[in-house]
């Protein structure tokens, strides 16, 4: 009788899930502020990419706070994690082919992860994108070596750093601007927008990217290690 | 650098990332971090307060006018609840100061801390998709912190948690991607005015995952089963920040949204039901319970069903009432946390049976227990009687006879819960314990949020005052719309 009662409910919640859904227009040109940020992302903000100008700057306080997502993730993790007298990984080295093949990529994809978050407001991708590349490479030489291991200590600083320079910029333009994380480089008289497709442009955008970048990176190291860690 | 409330956010955050460089120097130091925010946040706080009364406060993020970019709307109501939560996060450091002796600590602080943020947060923002954000910097610093002491039980109810909050949060955004796609923009004000132009099934079904989304973290009736669980299991302060803090700014963003899309009068209608529902199922499912934490718990859920009931009548004075018991409930709800969570640990068992007698062996920590369980009663000389007076008179104000009925009835139920403990705490034999002592900073918390709730039953008309702008502010959303859009004519 439950379970009836259940796949009923189920069923009609289904219906009208789909129903809405399918209504929802897909691909069409963008209208309302989407438009909007489309026509001004280039004479705001300075950034090529206006995926960047949503994220960094009309939208920077999201992202502020979805950086604290995953800051906070990776404070959870290690405290439900902490171990006093530390863990080892359970992995076995890898075969020769893998051992010497991860040698060679792991600077290139940490190089790789570098170019994505400086270039973020230029070509896609961003700190995010740049950070997550990084801890692959992390993650592939955790997988080839056993005995490969990051320093903890420069990690937290480089998160804590990172972190504090994205606030420590949205102060900035309380301090000197009219408010939060405004572009205080960029100017309200739009001069200093610098050349568009430039790496020296859009002001504070690409600073905070790279601030996202090296934070995201680290954080995903240290999760990435944390849970990699089972026995003792 | 001006006052001005993205404060109450950049601040914490600021604080939260210099933890673990401090931490390095000095983890005694670490502690002092979340005080010294809060104390300075209450400050600006109340700097702020009556500049909101006057005009409410908007603020533009990052230069970009609404509804273009993100703003953040410092109204009486936020101001009003801000202020409540600096006053009652300062309290619980307090309190957290000795209580949290378990590494890692400087993380319990960080965590503690953006659990607060992010409630604040949700109080703050006027926009729907910011709103998501804070819900999940407040859920994952909750889920992490119900977990905490790191045992059995914990990590089960953390996983419950974790399981059930994230339906809420999916929910959650499944509602801003259909509001997104039918309206082209996400500031709440705007959204005001163009979800009007959105077709009624839609619209109702939006409002369907509003209400399952955000009646998760609200401890609505059917969605609640996480909250026992997480409140007994995660350390007492924490469970203090969930009941007093965390579910309130749920229930603050619920109330915003469905005052400024959806105020149909059936919405409140079934948000009434709903409350009575959520009162009279947490009230006697409380009676049941042979843990303290857990009868709290569901307690904690009884008085939530008493706040939305007042809420969901919707007239100025039922709104004031409905603050009036938040408060209330923020106070005197932490107040039995604290005491509770030091019987507990004098007793050594989560057993309401194992009290037995400590009234003369502790009797300072037992006397507070006392006074929060009278206060909440709401015996006259406490503020939990203004509260519920108030909302007893304005439910029968507005012909509401059943609900006053019930109202008197989950009163009874939770007399006789609270008084069986407080039988056992002075008039059953004592047996044998060993005699820890509580520490300092912890009474000290009890005893500021005892002078408080003394405060406000003495001078009840005085924050009612106060609570008035707050309650037209929230009932009222033309006034909402033009202080947001008031600069740009659409």
């Amino acid at each position: 009788m439950r379970k009836a009662l259940a796949i009923l409910l189920l069923v009609i919640v289904g219906y009208y899930f789909i129903a809405i859904f399918l209504n929802v227009p897909f691909g069409n040109k963008p209208k309302g502020v989407g438009e909007y940020y489309l026509d001004k992302t280039p004479t705001q903000t300075g950034a090529a990419n206006a995926v960047t100008a949503i994220v960094v700057s009309y939208r920077g306080f999201d992202t502020l706070g979805e950086v604290t997502v995953l800051f906070l993730a990776a404070t959870g993790l290690g405290a439900i994690l902490f171990d006093k007298k530390g863990k080892k990984r359970r992995l076995q080295n890898a075969s020769i082919i893998v051992k010497e093949t991860s040698r060679v990529i792991y600077p290139l994809i940490v190089l790789l992860g570098a170019y994505v978050f400086i270039h973020g407001h230029l070509t896609p991708g961003g700190g995010f994108q740049g950070g997550a590349i990084i801890a692959t490479g992390v993650l592939l030489m955790f997988m080839s070596y056993r005995s490969f291991e990051t320093n903890h200590g420069a990690l937290s600083w480089i998160e804590s750093l990172a972190g504090i320079t994205f606030v420590s910029l949205g102060l900035s333009g309380l301090i000197w601007g009219t408010s939060f994380l405004q572009n205080i480089l960029v100017g309200g008289a739009q001069q200093n927008l610098g050349q568009l497709n430039h790496l020296v442009s859009a002001g504070i955008i690409p600073l905070i990217y790279i601030a996202v970048g090296f934070k995201v990176g680290a954080e995903l190291t240290a999760l990435l290690d944390n849970m990699l860690k089972t026995i003792k | 650098m001006n006052l001005t409330p993205v404060q109450f956010v950049a601040i914490p955050l600021f604080a939260a990332f210099l933890i673990p460089i401090v931490a390095k120097i000095s983890k005694e130091a670490v502690k002092y971090i979340p005080g010294i925010v809060f104390l300075y946040l209450a400050y600006v706080a109340f700097t702020l307060f009556p500049k909101a009364l006057e005009k409410p406060i908007v603020e533009i993020i990052a230069g970009f006018k609404p509804p273009f970019g993100i703003v953040l709307y410092f109204g009486p109501t936020a101001a009003f609840l801000v202020s409540m939560v600096m006053v009652v996060g300062f309290v619980i450091w307090l309190y957290s100061f000795k209580f949290i002796i378990r590494e890692p600590s400087e993380k319990y602080y960080m965590l503690f801390m953006m659990l607060i943020t992010g409630a604040t947060g949700i109080m703050l923002t006027g926009d729907v998709f910011n709103l998501f954000v804070f819900f999940e910097i407040t859920a994952i610093a909750a889920y992490s912190l119900t977990a905490f002491l790191r045992d059995k039980d914990g990590a089960e109810a953390a996983f419950k948690y974790l399981l059930i909050g994230s339906f809420s949060s999916t929910f959650f955004l499944l509602a801003i991607a259909l509001i997104y796609s039918n309206t082209h923009t996400l500031n709440m004000a705007d959204l005001a005015v163009k979800m009007q132009n959105v077709d009624v099934t839609t619209k109702l079904f939006i409002l369907i995952l509003f209400i399952s989304g955000l009646g998760i973290e609200s401890e609505l009736f059917p969605l609640n089963g996480w909250a026992p669980d997480a409140y007994s299991q995660a350390p007492t302060p924490v469970a203090a920040v969930f009941a007093g803090i965390v579910v309130k700014a749920s229930l603050y963003a619920l109330l915003r949204l469905v005052f400024l899309m959806f105020n149909w009068s059936e919405v409140f209608y079934l948000l009434l039901v709903l409350g009575v529902i959520t009162m009279l199922v947490g009230e006697m499912s409380a009676m049941r319970q042979h843990q303290i934490k857990r009868m709290l718990a569901f307690s904690s859920i009884g008085q939530m069903g008493l706040i939305v009931i007042a809420f969901s009548i919707a007239t100025v004075p039922s709104l004031q009432a409905g603050f009036f018991q938040m408060v209330n409930h923020v106070l005197i709800k932490s107040l039995l946390f604290f005491s509770a969570g030091y019987l507990v640990f004098h007793s050594g068992s989560k057993d309401i049976s194992a009290l037995d007698g400590l009234g003369k062996e502790k009797p300072i920590t037992s006397f507070f227990f006392a006074f929060g369980a009278l206060a909440i009663l709401g015996l006259p000389p406490f503020s939990g009687f203004w509260g519920k007076m108030f909302i007893l008179m304005a439910a029968g104000n507005s012909h509401l006879l059943l609900v006053v009925v019930l109202i008197l009835i989950s009163g009874i139920i939770e007399a006789v819960y609270y008084l069986r403990v407080i039988s056992r705490l002075y008039f059953y034999k004592e047996t044998t314990k060993e005699v820890r002592r509580t520490p300092v900073s912890g009474l000290v918390a009890m005893g500021i949020l005892t002078v408080l709730i003394i405060i406000l039953g003495l001078y009840p008309n005085t924050i009612l005052a106060y609570l008035k702008p707050a309650a037209n502010d929230l009932l009222h959303r033309t006034e909402y719309i033009n202080a947001v859009l008031g600069q740009i004519h659409l």
